[in-house]
């Protein structure tokens, strides 16, 4: 069993409501000027959420994030310069001096939810939603 | 005695040499261009002891002057002559550098051709690009399309693309500096006539570390609009500042430069000339990085700027159909790429094609860029890529690269009745690369994974077009189809059958390193194919096999035999008869 790569951070606050999200939920509408948040999203906006989802080829070396994906994905699109994210993927922060262990399992995080443009100053990712994460761990 | 001298003076020659300075010059040499054709004009000195003490450098004996000199670091020079032509004719560059250790020679020997003004020339051009298209994908797309007469086994016909032309080549490609191609050198090769470094845009080589201040080399369609006025437009299924449409008039090192590429389709950077007709997706580069979903680190905003700029601005297939656009028309279909033909006529999967239901068939782009574009009576260039085969190529998703062929064959038909009732229009329809996709068997739906390929006389003939979506296009839903499958891969799980919600073959281990998706092989007949590229590969590759070229309308006879890639440049400019050096704008 090399199930134990995966990390399981159980922080306080055991037994917050949390309210599951799913990627089709996150958002209204996507037009050629831009993504709308839906107004489920916009309502869970600093609240906890839990979301299903996979891990994403890694950014950097130290995962101090990484990016939750619908579908497992090939493309690294810090790797290659033409590919590209698809928009209904969201921003996984580890709560600080931990550090995620990649996988290719289907994972579940937990945490606090955060919506808006932000750039990451060390990789210049522009992430759109985001979970601090308190919890992750497989999916069942 | 004598020979000991001989010796000596050998080995000092040789260590002469190794302590003398390299020097790069650009055009390279062996380079040929069209007289009068724009070009920066660079030579860069690296390895020298200490700044050079004097430098020369001559065109045909004659000494140039206007250069600009820098360093971008120690024991490095450069000196850029920036917006120049040469005449017709046999040219030779000749650099001399001095510096400590004495002085460095190199030259280049270059070619510039002239095309004399044909009395029937054409003053258009429709350019194809089928991306990914190679002969075999071609081959592939003509079996599902038009298949065979299972009484006597004759093909039922052939594709619009090869039918009726007045020119057919078989085209090679190779890069600057691989034999292998991408996208954006191998559409610079066809835009420019020169070999390109890979991922770069028409720019030759340099130390430049600003990747948009590359040497640039004028385009055909740049000359085109420069020296005759003539309108230029581009007409895409993918996001529109991919390498394949940049083709047209951005200059970059760096492929990937897309925000700088989409400012150069208004004119701001590059050599300054503006497209007139833009109709893709992407819109991500074209809005404010203020707006959730833009890729832009600034806040233009060229939804609104375009329309002060005097484009008609369009976002779906309704407003594009209704749009009476004057000489300019912007349209963006999508934040990111097209779904796939089949994703948006036959499956239309919420998954695939999300808020995104209201988009113009590649046809129908075409015809409105034509239609706008031909205002001008000076004369156009359209470049019109089915982009999508190549990104389905990719993944191995060879249905949805597949039905985008035949979705590009349905534009070529309109485009030949367009050259048709306008004899003045030239149109082309070629490939940028190849990927190594065959067809080796026929299908037997009715079983799983490998049971149900069957070969030489098992393969039997497919049944595509039993039953047809509204367009007229076969469905890929049939009893008897093809066993397809690609040379080159990564690993992945084989099913020989196509799904409704893409997934992608290979996915990230999350160490690097690549696995097959094993929501692939958990399907029905899915059988594991241990890849055959780097195991870091997540994906087919495009390969060195040839692509097929067909040319209709006037001057398509002068398309012929076996050429290289570069050759498309001055074929279509001797078709036009351009000469950039006589012609004055």
């Amino acid at each position: 069993m090399r199930l134990m790569f995966l990390l399981l951070l159980v922080l306080g606050g055991l037994g917050w409501a949390q309210s599951p999200l799913e990627f089709s939920e996150l958002y209204g509408r996507i037009t050629i000027r831009g993504v709308e948040f839906s107004p489920k999203l916009q309502a869970l906006n600093g609240k906890t959420v839990s979301m299903t989802g996979w891990m994403a080829p890694p950014l950097k070396p130290k995962l101090d994030f990484f990016v939750l994906t619908k579908v497992p994905l090939a493309t690294c699109p810090f790797c290659s310069t033409a590919a590209d994210w698809p928009p209904d993927i969201v921003l996984v922060i580890m709560p600080p001096g931990r550090a995620a262990e990649p996988t290719t399992r289907r994972i579940q995080v937990t945490g606090r939810l955060e919506i808006g443009i932000k750039t990451d100053e060390d990789t210049g990712f522009v992430s759109l939603v985001r979970i601090y994460a308190d919890k992750i761990s497989e999916a069942r | 005695m004598k020979r000991g001298l001989l010796a000596l003076s050998t080995l000092s020659l040789a260590l002469g040499s190794a302590w003398a300075a390299k020097i790069a010059i650009y055009p390279y040499d062996g380079a040929s261009v069209l007289a009068g054709q724009r070009f920066d004009l660079r030579v860069e000195a690296s390895e020298l002891q200490g700044s050079p003490s004097t430098y020369r450098i001559t065109l045909d004996g004659q000494p140039l002057s206007g250069f600009q000199q820098t360093s971008q670091g120690p024991g490095q020079a450069e000196w850029t002559l920036r917006d120049t032509f040469i005449r017709v004719g046999e040219h030779t560059l000749e650099v001399s550098v001095t510096d400590g250790t004495g002085e460095s020679k190199r030259s280049a020997k270059w070619v510039a051709r002239a095309n004399p003004r044909l009395p029937r020339a054409p003053k258009n051009i429709i350019l194809f690009i089928g991306d990914g298209m190679g002969w075999n994908t071609l081959n592939a797309a003509r079996i599902i399309a038009k298949g065979f007469n299972p009484q006597n086994g004759m093909p039922s016909g052939n594709l619009e693309i090869e039918t009726g032309y007045g020119g057919m080549a078989t085209v090679t490609n190779s890069s600057f500096d691989s034999f292998i191609v991408d996208s954006a050198n191998s559409a610079s090769s066809i835009m420019t006539g020169q070999k390109v470094q890979v991922n770069a845009l028409n720019v030759y080589p340099s130390n430049l570390k600003d990747t948009l201040a590359y040497p640039r080399i004028e385009t055909l369609a740049e000359m085109m609009k420069r020296v005759r006025g003539a309108s230029i437009g581009v007409v895409t299924t993918t996001f529109g500042t991919d390498a394949t449409p940049a083709m047209v008039n951005a200059h970059t090192r760096r492929r990937s430069d897309y925000q700088g590429i989409a400012d150069q389709y208004f004119g701001r950077g590059g050599f300054g000339i503006p497209l007139d007709v833009m109709l893709f997706g992407g819109s991500r580069d074209f809005i404010p990085q203020s707006n959730p979903g833009s890729r832009r680190k600034d806040n233009t905003d060229w939804i609104a700027e375009s329309q002060k700029l005097g484009y008609t601005f369009v976002s779906n297939r309704t407003e594009l159909m209704a749009a009476q656009p004057s000489d300019k028309l912007f349209g963006l279909f999508n934040l990111d790429n097209f779904p796939s033909y089949l994703d948006r006529a036959v499956w239309k999967r919420p998954e695939m094609l999300g808020s995104f239901t209201d988009m113009p068939y590649l046809w129908e782009m075409t015809q409105k860029a034509v239609e706008t574009l031909s205002k001008n009576d000076k004369g156009f260039f359209l470049m019109v890529e089915a982009g999508m085969v190549d990104k389905y190529e990719h993944p191995l998703d060879w249905q949805r690269g597949l039905w985008d062929v035949l979705e590009l064959d349905r534009t070529v038909q309109w485009a030949k009745n367009y050259a048709a009732q306008n004899p003045d229009t030239l149109v082309i329809v070629t490939a940028d690369h190849a990927h190594s996709i065959s067809v080796f068997g026929g299908y037997d739906y009715s079983k799983q994974g490998r049971q149900g390929v069957g070969v030489y006389q098992d393969a039997k003939f497919p049944t595509y077009g039993d039953r047809r979506d509204t367009n007229g296009f076969p469905l890929p839903e049939t009893a008897r189809g093809i066993a397809v499958g690609f040379g080159a891969t990564p690993d992945y799980c084989e099913t020989y059958r196509g799904r409704e919600v893409y997934k992608d073959p290979t996915i990230s281990d999350g160490k690097g390193g690549y696995v097959a998706n094993p929501e692939v092989c958990k399907e029905p007949g899915a059988f594991l194919r241990v890849g055959n590229l780097d195991p870091a590969s997540a994906q087919g590759v495009h390969t060195a096999d040839p692509m097929p070229l067909f040319a209709f309308g006037t001057g398509s006879q002068l398309f012929n035999g076996l050429i290289d890639q570069t050759e498309i440049f001055f074929r279509m400019a001797q078709a036009l008869g351009l000469n950039p050096y006589l012609e004055k704008p």
